[in-house]
Parts: structure tokens; C-alpha cells; sequence
């Protein structure tokens, strides 16, 4: 439960308007909403601030599995606004969870498409390890900085997709499986009205161990080596000695404590777009935190569950010097902290529907931590 | 432990042997887009810049760090000052064990000082308490980095060639420790016990006379201080700064007007006045 998992970026979309499934985990572009009965509606599309239409910044897909129940189609949709004004202020931003309440035995098993399965799909049934891991080795040989074959890429894709929808016919489920979805084509959603950012998908990483801290610490081209040390501290020959000194917590000009802290964390793993930890704690950058409120539908105390990091936003910007259709250099946070009902309530309405599953959407809180 | 978040069981937990396999792919899929360049992986261009200043010096918009003193903006990674200094030396001025007593005997960890200077008007000190002497040295060159000050440079008599000792009398303090800088005339040199001499050395200054007072034995608040009374340099309200100040933008707005104009290139005229800060 204390784990942390990174998200580092992965492939950039082709077209920042195509369609992706409600399975996949990816920054900007357009929110692809699975089937609901009732469509998302307009209000929670709208920036509370302004009034205008918000923008997907996130689209994460969060599967549960708690004791009683697991609940696999959960997709968490962080929303925010481009306009000037509205990037420092935090209602302008929205974070929604979808999901489906009642769970289906059968899971939907998504024919493949495998002609041309574009790199972007995320989602890989984990029942196979090896298999997959063989196939996928083309790649992970290669450690030189030219480009990868994308076609082997393609085709180990491929081949991991076919082995895990054949897997799927063989055994019993025991774990819903995310099967690798190859697009037919890359469909674009039509809405043009929406702004919409620069897309890339996600993959997952496990935060791993304390030495990656530390040689992501080097400082390349120290003029300083051991050796040197050890005869400073020979030159005490005139009477000097360091007295009195005790132990002191890091500070600079600029940044405190806490900050540090933060900063240390993200210099480990220097591309990570968010960090999820279903429970954990987050890493606050500053001391104090503004009050959490609880949840709307069953009051109680929200709990953390990702927080977006700056790395998002440098990609973004990258991205974004071509085209001139939106500015996001108002925002200028430095995390997004997103808490979610620890209970994964749902809205009463879909109480009344017995048979069938039914989705809801439920309004989750995010603190939006500035850059001063 | 019942409950387990599925961020990572989504994606069927794809372990550290991808992490190559996405950046190069995000590489590659981003050069065949814009032609971009591809990361060629040095440790310069790894640098994913975490806050405003930072992106904005990565992009090349701030090119000195002038820039950055004169709106009194705190720098919150080292790497900007990386790329906006040349030739930063770093040195080592100490490094003292320090011991905390628990029930199972003594704790050490090693506390270590750097300064850091690049000798024409820029220096940091940093401190840095590590269990190891490595972990220490290289936290504390960071932390040095990151408290990179300018010095305010001035003439003792005649402004004859380029500045060489400190402006005026300048006072810092640290602990009980006080240092006391007076402008001192050309080849007079740094007249200063070893430890302050080292970092008016880094900082640039040539003559200097200093005094110091207090127990200088404490050499963490002996170099605290002198580093302080750097600081001071340029908070010391002279007859040149008896000007008016011309106010200009901040290069947050500066920038921020620029960019959300959708691609003109003009330079805009100033927004807002921007109350005085100081440097």
C-alpha cells in the first residue's frame, strides 16, 4: 500500500485528437469516456472560474482490488483550464472518477485489431510475464542511442497482444484481464470546441531502490576527490579546529527543507510524470497544506491517491511550440495533489438499476500546489 | 493488507527494463514528428526542469544570472546555475564528523562545507550533513549551487581598471561570530585568516582588510559569516543608486505575455510596474 509507481512518459500520440480507450493511461488530448448510459454532463466540463471548457490534462486508469470487491473499470479524469487566470486559481480545476459499480464476471474481451497495433496502448494482461517479456526483449537489447526499429516494436507488440487474448480463451479468469488493444485506425474524436493539449501515453514504473537516489545525486565534473579531503584535513597544523559543530538540516538561499526533500525525490527518477500510491502519503514540496474536505457522498475523510509532478508540464510546453492554440504558461504549479474517497462511493442512483452494472461519475478533491 | 492501488496492476507492472524502451521510443517518435533533435543522453540534456525559472532558463529565455538577481527570484534548482555560469570551481573546505549519542552508542555523520565560486563576483556556500563523506560533499556542492550570490565589487581610491575590493565597510554576523570587511587599496591582498580568505578568493575580491570578532573557533559560523557580509555587499545603499529605479518586467510576465500571443514575436510593451525589490 505504500508503494509508490511512477508514470514516465512513453509514446507521443500521432494526432493529439485520436481515440484511445477508457483503458489507457495518457496525458492531453481528449478524455475518451467508455460507454456511459448518461453522457458526462456538460457542468462538469466547465471551468468553475471562468466558465469555459476545460481541457484533459490526465487520464489515468486506476483498477481497484480491495477486499470485498475489486472494481477494474475505474478511470480517474483530471481536467483543467487554459485560460490565463484560471492556471494559479484552484477551482479551475476538476478531477473526476468514473467507475463501474457492479462488477461483470465476464470482462469485455475487445477483438484484436492487429494489423498495425499502434505503440500507445498500455494496458497488458500480466498473466504471461515471461512470454511477454521475450517478446518485448527485441527492444530492451538494444542500448544504443539510434533509433528503434518501430516495426519490431510493432511486431513485438503484436505478438505479446496474441498471446495474451489466446491465454484469455484457455484458462479461467482470476484476474480481469487488460488485453492489448490495437486501434483499426486511428479515429479522431470530433470536438473541435475543446481545447486540447499535446498527447503522450504513460507507462508504469516501480520506484525503486535508495541507490538511484544517489547516483542521480552526482554532480558531473566535481573537482573534488577523497584524496584531496584527507589532506585538507591533515592542515590543521595552525590551530584550528571545527568545534562545536552540530548537526544541521539542509537549507539554501531559496528552497527549505521540505522542498529539498521533494526535489530529491524527483531527481531519482527525473521524468516522472505522476506518482500513484493508492493510500500512501504524498510529497508535499511545502510545509503547509491546505485542508483537505471530506467526501460529498459519504462524508468521508479523502485519501491520496496520485499526484501529478512538473515534468508533465515541461513536456507539455516542449510539445507545444508549434502549435499556437492554447497557452499553459499560466500554470505554474508545482504538484497537483488528487485525494479520492476511500470508500470509491458512488452516487445514489445507480442503486436502483439491479441487473445491471451501471457507471458513475463522482467529483473528486485536488490541491493544487504553486510555484511562488 | 487488504487494499491495493491498480495504477500499476493496470499496465501489467512493466519492471525497470522498459524504462530505455520508452524514452527512446518517446525519442524517436518525437524526431520523426518535428525533426527535433534526439537526445543524445548526455548529462546536461537529461535536465527535466521542475519549476518556471527553470524551464524558462532551459529554453534560453533568461540568459545570465543577472537577470535572476535583479527580480530577487530564488533559484530552486542547481542546474540553472550549471547553465548559466561558466567555469563554477567548487572546494571542499571541511569536513567534520558530527556526533548524536543513542542508546546503542555514538551516530556519526559527516557534515561537509563547499564553497563555490567561478572568481568574478559570484559565490555559494553550502553545508551538508550526510552518513556518508560522498553523499555530504555532493549534497552540499548542490546546496551551494543553490545559494549562489552576487558581490558587489568597488574601489578603495582611484577608479582606475576594474573593481578590486569591497565598496564600503560591511558588517556580517553569524552566530557570535561578526566579520568586518573594509575596502582595503591595490595589492594590499586579502588580509584575512585562512578559512574567510578562501571564499573572498572564490568571490573575486582582491584587497581586502577584515577584523573579526567573537568565537572565530566555531569555523561553521566563521564562514557563515563571511558569507553573509558578501551578501551585504550589494543591500549597501550607495550615492549610485540614488537614481530612480526603471522598473522592468519580471521575466515570469515577461515571458508569459509572449508566449500566450500566439506566435508573434513582438516585443510587448510593459504590463505592470513591479514593486522594488531588493537585490
Amino acid at each position: 500500500m505504500g508503494e509508490v509507481i511512477l508514470a514516465m512518459p512513453g509514446q507521443w500520440a500521432h494526432d493529439y485528437r485520436e481515440k484511445a480507450d477508457h483503458y489507457t493511461s495518457k496525458i492531453g488530448g481528449l478524455p475518451d469516456w467508455p460507454d456511459l448510459d448518461i453522457p458526462v454532463s456538460g457542468k462538469l466540463l466547465l471551468c468553475d472560474f471562468c466558465g469555459g471548457k476545460l481541457c484533459l490534462v490526465a487520464q489515468i486508469y486506476a483498477p481497484l482490488s480491495m477486499a470485498e470487491r475489486s472494481i477494474d473499470e475505474r478511470v480517474i479524469y483530471v481536467l483543467g483550464c487554459m485560460k490565463k487566470d484560471c492556471g494559479s486559481n484552484p477551482q479551475s480545476w476538476r478531477v473526476l472518477r468514473l467507475q463501474r459499480c457492479k462488477q461483470d464476471i465476464e470482462s469485455k474481451d475487445e477483438p484484436l485489431k492487429a494489423e498495425q497495433p499502434e505503440e500507445e496502448s498500455t494496458s497488458v494482461a500480466e498473466d504471461k510475464p515471461t512470454s511477454q517479456s521475450s517478446s518485448v526483449k527485441v527492444c530492451d537489447d538494444e542500448d544504443s542511442d539510434s533509433d528503434i526499429d518501430l516495426d519490431d516494436l510493432a511486431q513485438a507488440l503484436e505478438q505479446a497482444a496474441t498471446l495474451a487474448s489466446n491465454s484469455k480463451k484457455q484458462d479461467g479468469t482470476k484476474h480481469t484481464r487488460k488485453i492489448v488493444e490495437g486501434p483499426v485506425a486511428k479515429k479522431l474524436i470530433d470536438d473541435l470546441t475543446t481545447p486540447v493539449l499535446p498527447c503522450f501515453y504513460i507507462y508504469s514504473q516501480r520506484n525503486s531502490s535508495e541507490g538511484r537516489m544517489d547516483k542521480a545525486n552526482f554532480v558531473g565534473g566535481s573537482s573534488i576527490s577523497l584524496k584531496e579531503i584527507e589532506k585538507s584535513s591533515g592542515n590543521e597544523s595552525e590551530g584550528e579546529s571545527w568545534e562545536g559543530e552540530a548537526y544541521e538540516y539542509d537549507k539554501a538561499l531559496g528552497a527549505d527543507r521540505t522542498y529539498l526533500k521533494f526535489k530529491k525525490q524527483l531527481d531519482a527518477y527525473p521524468e516522472q510524470c505522476f506518482r500513484y500510491s493508492y493510500g500512501g502519503n504524498a510529497l508535499f514540496p511545502v510545509a503547509n497544506v491546505p485542508k483537505l474536505g471530506a467526501c460529498k457522498i459519504c462524508g468521508s475523510a479523502r485519501r491520496f491517491e496520485l499526484q501529478l509532478m512538473p515534468p508533465l508540464l515541461y513536456f507539455l510546453q516542449e510539445a507545444s511550440d508549434d502549435s499556437s492554440n492554447f497557452s499553459i504558461d499560466g500554470w505554474t504549479w508545482l504538484t497537483i495533489i488528487i485525494f479520492t474517497c476511500p470508500k470509491n462511493c458512488c452516487s445514489g442512483t445507480c442503486d436502483e438499476k439491479s441487473s445491471n452494472s451501471c457507471r458513475c461519475i463522482v467529483e473528486e478533491e485536488a490541491i493544487v500546489i504553486q510555484d511562488d | 493488507m487488504a487494499e491495493r492501488g491498480g495504477f500499476g496492476r493496470g499496465f501489467g507492472g512493466r519492471g525497470d527494463g522498459e524504462g530505455g524502451r520508452g524514452g527512446r521510443g518517446r525519442g524517436g517518435g518525437r524526431g520523426d514528428r518535428r525533426g527535433g533533435r534526439r537526445g543524445n543522453k548526455s548529462e546536461e540534456e537529461k535536465w527535466v526542469p521542475v519549476t518556471k525559472l527553470g524551464r524558462l532558463v532551459k529554453s534560453g529565455n533568461i540568459t545570465s544570472l543577472e537577470q535572476i538577481y535583479l527580480h530577487s527570484l530564488p533559484v530552486k534548482e542547481h542546474q540553472i546555475v550549471d547553465a548559466l555560469t561558466k567555469d563554477l570551481k567548487d572546494e571542499v573546505m571541511k569536513i567534520t564528523p558530527v556526533q548524536k549519542q543513542t542508546r546503542a552508542g555514538q551516530r556519526t555523520r559527516f557534515k561537509a562545507f563547499v564553497v563555490v565560486g567561478d572568481g568574478n563576483g559570484h559565490v555559494g556556500l553550502g553545508v551538508k550533513c550526510a552518513k556518508e563523506v560522498a553523499t555530504a560533499i555532493r549534497g552540499a556542492i548542490i546546496l551551494a549551487k543553490l545559494s549562489v550570490i552576487p558581490v558587489r565589487r568597488g574601489y578603495w581610491g582611484n577608479k582606475i581598471g576594474l573593481p578590486h575590493t569591497v565598496p564600503c565597510k560591511v558588517t556580517g554576523k553569524c552566530g557570535s561570530v561578526t566579520v568586518r570587511m573594509v575596502p582595503a587599496p591595490r595589492g594590499a591582498g586579502i588580509v584575512a585568516a585562512r578559512v574567510p580568505k578562501k571564499v573572498l578568493q572564490f568571490a573575486g575580491i582582491e584587497d581586502v582588510f577584515t577584523s573579526s570578532r567573537g568565537s572565530t573557533k566555531t569555523l561553521g559560523n566563521f564562514v557563515k559569516a563571511t558569507f553573509d557580509c558578501l551578501m551585504k555587499t550589494y543591500g549597501f545603499l550607495t550615492p549610485d543608486f540614488w537614481m530612480e529605479t526603471r522598473f522592468s518586467n519580471s521575466p515570469y510576465q515577461q515571458y508569459t505575455d509572449l508566449l500566450s500571443k500566439q506566435a508573434t514575436k513582438a516585443i510587448l510593451p510593459p504590463t505592470e510596474e513591479i514593486p522594488p525589490v531588493e537585490v
